[in-house]
C-alpha cells in the first residue's frame, strides 16, 4: 500500500469548481445584473443555490429525480418572475418560497395520478436531527447574506476554512467567527421553528 | 481557560483549526465545565445536521439543464459582450464551464498585460474549437505511484502510463486509467477500482468528475482550465505568457505556459504531493492553424530544480470510443468502500483524539479484532488482513495537519509480522456523518 491517500472520500465535482470559478457579486448584484441585459449571469445564482435548494426540495418530494426536476422548475420560474423581485438581496428566500409551491404542485399532481404510500416519504431520512418539516436550509435563508455565503460554501460546497478565507479574501479568523455567528443564529432560527411546529401540532390534535 | 476564552475557540475546535495546545487546554476546560461542553455538543449537532442536508445534494449539478431551460425563455437579444459571444459558442453541455472563461477572461483582460491577456485569448480559442468536439481521448504519462490516487505525485520516482477516454455528447461519460487504479462514469454511476487493494468504491450517481481525477478532466474540458488559470492568474498571481514555435510537423504552434504556485507553506506536508497542490510549470502547445490543444507538459517546480511529472502526447478528438471502455471489470471478491455510519457506541469513538483514534486502529490490528478495525477503516478485506494482522506498535507521534488536508496526519512505526518496519504517516480524517475518525491513507 502507498505513502498517501487510498481512500476516495473526496469526491470532486466540475459544479463545485463552477462555483469556485463563478465572480463572487451578492444576490442583488447578480439579481440585477440579470435585469440589465445580463440573463447568463442567472447561471451564478443557480450554482450558489441548486445544492441547498435541492436538498430543501429533497425532504418535500418523493425521490431524487423529482427533487432535481422541481429544484429545475423553481429556477427556471424564478428567472421568469425575476422582475417582480422587490427584494434583491432576498432572492434565497424568494426561491425558496417558489419552490414550496412546486413541491406542492408535485404532490398534488402524484396524489391524482399514483396511489403509492411511498408518494410522500421523503428523500433525507438520515438526518437524526431533522424534525418533521422544517429543513435547516429555510434557517439558512433568514442570515445575513454574508454568514449564508460561509455557511454554503463550507458545507454544500464542502470547503474547508481556510478555502472559504482564500475565496472570500477574508482572514481565517473572520471565517471562523462568522460561523460562530452563523451557527449561534441558525439554532435560534432551528429552535424558533421547532416551537411553532409544536404548537401548530398541538392544535392539530383532536 | 475560562468559559469566554473557551466559548471564543469552540467553532475553531470543532473546525479542527486550533493547534495541539491549544486543543488541550479547550478540551480540559470542556471536561470541567458542563455548560460549555452542552455548547460544543450542539454546535456539533447543528454541523452534523448541515453536513447531512449538504451530502444529500453533494452530486447535484442542475445549472446547465437549468441555463438551457432559461435561455428557451429568454425574449430580449443578447447584448454583443464578449461574454455572450463566448456563450454563444457552446450554450449545450459546456455551458457552466464557458460561462466561467467569459467571467474570468473579462476581468482578466481588464487587469493584465497584452503579453498575459494575449496568452488567454489564445487559451480560450482552444476551449471553442474543443468545444465543437463530441469526445476525447487523451494518452500520457505520469510520475506517481501506479496504486495511488488520480492527483498524487511522486518526482522522484518512474513515469507510468495514464489515460482519459471521454465522451461529451449524446451523454457525458468517462474513464480514467492507470496501471493499478481505474474509474469509470458509464452515465448512471461512478465506479473506481484499486486493484492491488481489491477494492471498489461506487458512486450511485453519474458526475462529472470524481476520485481526484479533476485536474485531468480540466484539461479534457479545456474551458474549465482556463478558467482556473485565469481566476488563479488574477487572485494568486500566476502567470501566463505566449510564445511561438515550429514544430516537428513543420507547422506553427502556439504555447502558453502558466506558472503555477501551489498558496501552500514550504513546510506544510503536503506541499508537492499531488498536482492539487505542487508548484509547477504548465505548457500548453497549441496548433496555431486549427487552435486545438496537442499536447500538455508539466513540471514540478522545486529549489533543487525542475522535474518533468507529466506528459500529455497524444491526443484524439472525436475518435469513436469503444463500448468497452463503459464497462469496468470487477474481480468476482471485491470489498466496497463505505461511509461510515453512526454506531450504537458511536460516541466513544467520535470522542477520541486523531492518536488516540491512531492508536486503537494499530492495537486492533495488532490483535487481529477486525471488527474493532472496522470501526476505522472500510473495507476490512483479505489484502488488510494479511499486511496489517499481528502487527507490533513500535511508537505514535504527535498529529499534524496540512493546510490541504481535511483530517490529520498521525506520525508512527510499525513491525508488521513478517518483520518488516514502517515508519510511515497515518492520515486520518473525521469529517464524516458518524464523526469518527476513519483511516484515509497512509497505510
Amino acid at each position: 500500500m502507498s505513502q498517501n491517500r487510498v481512500a476516495p472520500s473526496l469526491i470532486h465535482d466540475d459544479a463545485n469548481s463552477l462555483a469556485r470559478l463563478s465572480m463572487d457579486l451578492t444576490d442583488k448584484q447578480y439579481v440585477q445584473r440579470c435585469r440589465d441585459g445580463h440573463p447568463e449571469e442567472f447561471g451564478s445564482l443557480v450554482v450558489r443555490y441548486q445544492k441547498p435548494l435541492f436538498s430543501f426540495l429533497a425532504s418535500r418530494v418523493r425521490n431524487r429525480q423529482q427533487a432535481e426536476e422541481a429544484a429545475q422548475e423553481s429556477f427556471v420560474r424564478a428567472f421568469v418572475s425575476l422582475s417582480k423581485l422587490r427584494k434583491p438581496e432576498s432572492f434565497y428566500s424568494w426561491l425558496l418560497g417558489i419552490a414550496e409551491r412546486v413541491a406542492r404542485e408535485q404532490f398534488r399532481f402524484e396524489a391524482r395520478h399514483w396511489q403509492d404510500p411511498e408518494a410522500i416519504t421523503p428523500l433525507v431520512t438520515n438526518d437524526t436531527d431533522h424534525t418533521g418539516d422544517s429543513p435547516v436550509e429555510e434557517a439558512i435563508a433568514v442570515l445575513p447574506e454574508n454568514h449564508r455565503q460561509v455557511i454554503l460554501l463550507r458545507y454544500y460546497e464542502g470547503l474547508s476554512c481556510q478555502e472559504v478565507a482564500v475565496r472570500l479574501k477574508i482572514p481565517l479568523g473572520t471565517v471562523t467567527k462568522t460561523l460562530s455567528r452563523a451557527y449561534a443564529l441558525l439554532r435560534q432560527e432551528l429552535k424558533a421553528r421547532g416551537r411553532a411546529e409544536r404548537t401548530i401540532n398541538r392544535t392539530d390534535e383532536p | 481557560m475560562n468559559c469566554a476564552e473557551c466559548r471564543d475557540n469552540l467553532v475553531a475546535c470543532a473546525e479542527g483549526l486550533l493547534d495541539s495546545p491549544g486543543e488541550t487546554l479547550l478540551r480540559a476546560h470542556l471536561d470541567a465545565c458542563a455548560d460549555c461542553r452542552a455548547e460544543y455538543q450542539a454546535i456539533s449537532n447543528l454541523q452534523q445536521r448541515l453536513i447531512a442536508h449538504a451530502q444529500t445534494a453533494a452530486q447535484v449539478s442542475i445549472a446547465e439543464a437549468v441555463m438551457r431551460r432559461v435561455r428557451r425563455k429568454q425574449v430580449k437579444p443578447e447584448g454583443e459582450t464578449i461574454m455572450s459571444k463566448l456563450l454563444k459558442y457552446r450554450w449545450g453541455l459546456g455551458l457552466g464551464a464557458t460561462a466561467a472563461v467569459a467571467i474570468a477572461l473579462l476581468g482578466f483582460l481588464l487587469s493584465t498585460p497584452r503579453a498575459q491577456a494575449k496568452a488567454a485569448e489564445v487559451m480560450t480559442r482552444g476551449a471553442k474549437a474543443l468545444a465543437k468536439l463530441s469526445s476525447i481521448h487523451l494518452r500520457g504519462q505520469i510520475r506517481a505511484y501506479p496504486q495511488d490516487n488520480f492527483a498524487s505525485i511522486n518526482p522522484d520516482g518512474q513515469f507510468y502510463s495514464i489515460e482519459l477516454w471521454k465522451q461529451f455528447e449524446p451523454e457525458l461519460k468517462w474513464r480514467i486509467e492507470k496501471p493499478q487504479r481505474v474509474a469509470v462514469m458509464d452515465g448512471l454511476s461512478t465506479v473506481m477500482l484499486i486493484k492491488t487493494a481489491n477494492m471498489g468504491v461506487r458512486v450511485p450517481q453519474p458526475s462529472s468528475s470524481a476520485f481526484d481525477t479533476e485536474w485531468l478532466h480540466r484539461i479534457a474540458s479545456l474551458s474549465n482550465t482556463i478558467a482556473n488559470e485565469l481566476r488563479n492568474a488574477t487572485d494568486k498571481g500566476w502567470k501566463l505568457s505566449l510564445a511561438e514555435e515550429t514544430g516537428p510537423d513543420g507547422k506553427l504552434k502556439s504555447v502558453v505556459t502558466v506558472l503555477a504556485n501551489s498558496g501552500l507553506l514550504d513546510d506544510d506536508y503536503l506541499k508537492n504531493k499531488s498536482f492539487k497542490n505542487a508548484d509547477t510549470r504548465r505548457v500548453y502547445r497549441f496548433d496555431a492553424q486549427s487552435e486545438l490543444l496537442e499536447s500538455v507538459q508539466i513540471y514540478l517546480a522545486r529549489p533543487s530544480g525542475e522535474v518533468p511529472i507529466f506528459d500529455l502526447n497524444q491526443i484524439d478528438y472525436n475518435e469513436p470510443i469503444d463500448l468497452k471502455e463503459w464497462q469496468l471489470e470487477l474481480p468476482a471478491d471485491v470489498s466496497w468502500f463505505q461511509e461510515p455510519q453512526k454506531l450504537p457506541d458511536n460516541q466513544k469513538y467520535a470522542s477520541m483524539t486523531a492518536e488516540q483514534a491512531a492508536r486503537a486502529f494499530f492495537e486492533a490490528c495488532a490483535r487481529k479484532d477486525w471488527v474493532e478495525v472496522g470501526k476505522f477503516v472500510s473495507p476490512v478485506n483479505q489484502q488488510l488482513k494479511d499486511y496489517l494482522g499481528g502487527l507490533q506498535l513500535l511508537s505514535l507521534g504527535e498529529s499534524f495537519s496540512s493546510k490541504a488536508y481535511a483530517g490529520r496526519f498521525v506520525p508512527y512505526e510499525i513491525k508488521l509480522s513478517d518483520g518488516t518496519v514502517k515508519k510511515l504517516n497515518l492520515a486520518i480524517r473525521n469529517d464524516n456523518p458518524s464523526a469518527r475518525w476513519q483511516v484515509d491513507g497512509g497505510i
